[in-house]
């Protein structure tokens, strides 16, 4: 029934987790998800079934595509400073930074299947920072997540409103 | 306008249509079934989209847009007056129409009350 599917997937997930990680997800509305993937309303209804389907697979493909190269390249880390830099500099970064840590404070209290989402993303950089930071490693993922928290509060340029 | 519940007992998905809007959409209620239901989302922008034919019911644009519709090879059921608190049911390929695009009293209530349904039944 209906229309072939005639879009990447892909691409409208890319393109929807920039707008969700901008503008959260009650901030983004499915016009502007139209907009911004170029896909017909109808065909995103038929393949994600609803905004908030479509905002779990941002996070999914987020957890995968960003955060898990991310904390690989921490895990091999070593030396405690340059791990927790690193750490900093690349969790939850890319196209659609900030995606899990809006995710964390805005969807996670009221949708459980979130906050899976959040907590595995979450024990990944904890484990990621084990080799360094041994037992300090839980300590050591939340100064990460307040540390991004900051840069994020930081407008990037003031013009931009 | 559309009360919509959950009947837990039997794993349904029901919208009433209320007052009038069951004259106008030529149906006072619909049945789904939980597993046909896919996900729920508050959507004011869909009723400002094209509603294609309309194959039973009312359409007087910008008042009411009421019953069976078919636009690209889809069947929509609408049952809108105010497009600000329309909330818009996905269906699976089993149901007859493939969304449902109703007003509801409160679109958030309704939404978490229908995505509850499915994570529980998930």
């Amino acid at each position: 029934m209906g229309r072939p599917r005639a879009f990447d997937t892909d691409q409208a997930v890319a393109a929807a987790a920039v707008l969700f990680a901008a503008h959260g997800f009650e901030g983004t509305s499915v016009d502007d998800l139209v907009s911004a993937t170029g896909v017909h309303r109808g065909s995103l209804y038929k393949v994600f079934g609803s905004k908030r389907s479509l905002h779990l697979t941002t996070l999914r493909a987020h957890l995968e595509g960003e955060i898990r190269p991310a904390v690989e390249a921490v895990a091999g880390i070593t030396d405690p400073g340059q791990a927790l830099e690193t750490a900093v500099a690349r969790f939850d970064d890319g196209p659609a930074a900030g995606l899990l840590l809006l995710a964390a404070a805005e969807r996670a209290p009221h949708d459980p299947e979130v906050a899976a989402l959040v907590e595995e993303g979450v024990t990944a950089l904890e484990g990621a920072l084990r080799p360094s930071h041994g037992d300090d490693a839980p300590q050591l993922a939340s100064t990460v997540l307040g540390a991004r928290l900051r840069l994020r509060a930081r407008p990037a340029d003031p013009k931009e409103y | 306008m559309a009360l919509i519940s959950i009947d837990r007992e039997r794993n349904l998905l029901i919208a009433e249509m209320q007052g009038l809007d069951k004259l106008w959409a030529l149906k006072s209620r619909l049945e789904i079934p939980l597993a046909h239901v896919r996900g729920a989302t508050h959507d004011p922008g869909i009723a400002h989209e094209p509603k294609g034919v309309r194959v039973g019911g009312t359409h007087l644009p910008g008042v009411i847009t009421a019953g069976r519709f078919r636009r690209d090879g889809e069947w929509v059921f609408w049952d809108v007056k105010n497009p600000e608190k329309t909330v818009v049911v996905e269906l699976a390929d089993e149901e007859s129409y493939d969304r449902l695009v109703v007003e509801v009293e409160d679109p958030r209530a309704a939404v978490a009350l229908i995505e509850g349904a499915l994570a529980r039944d998930a």
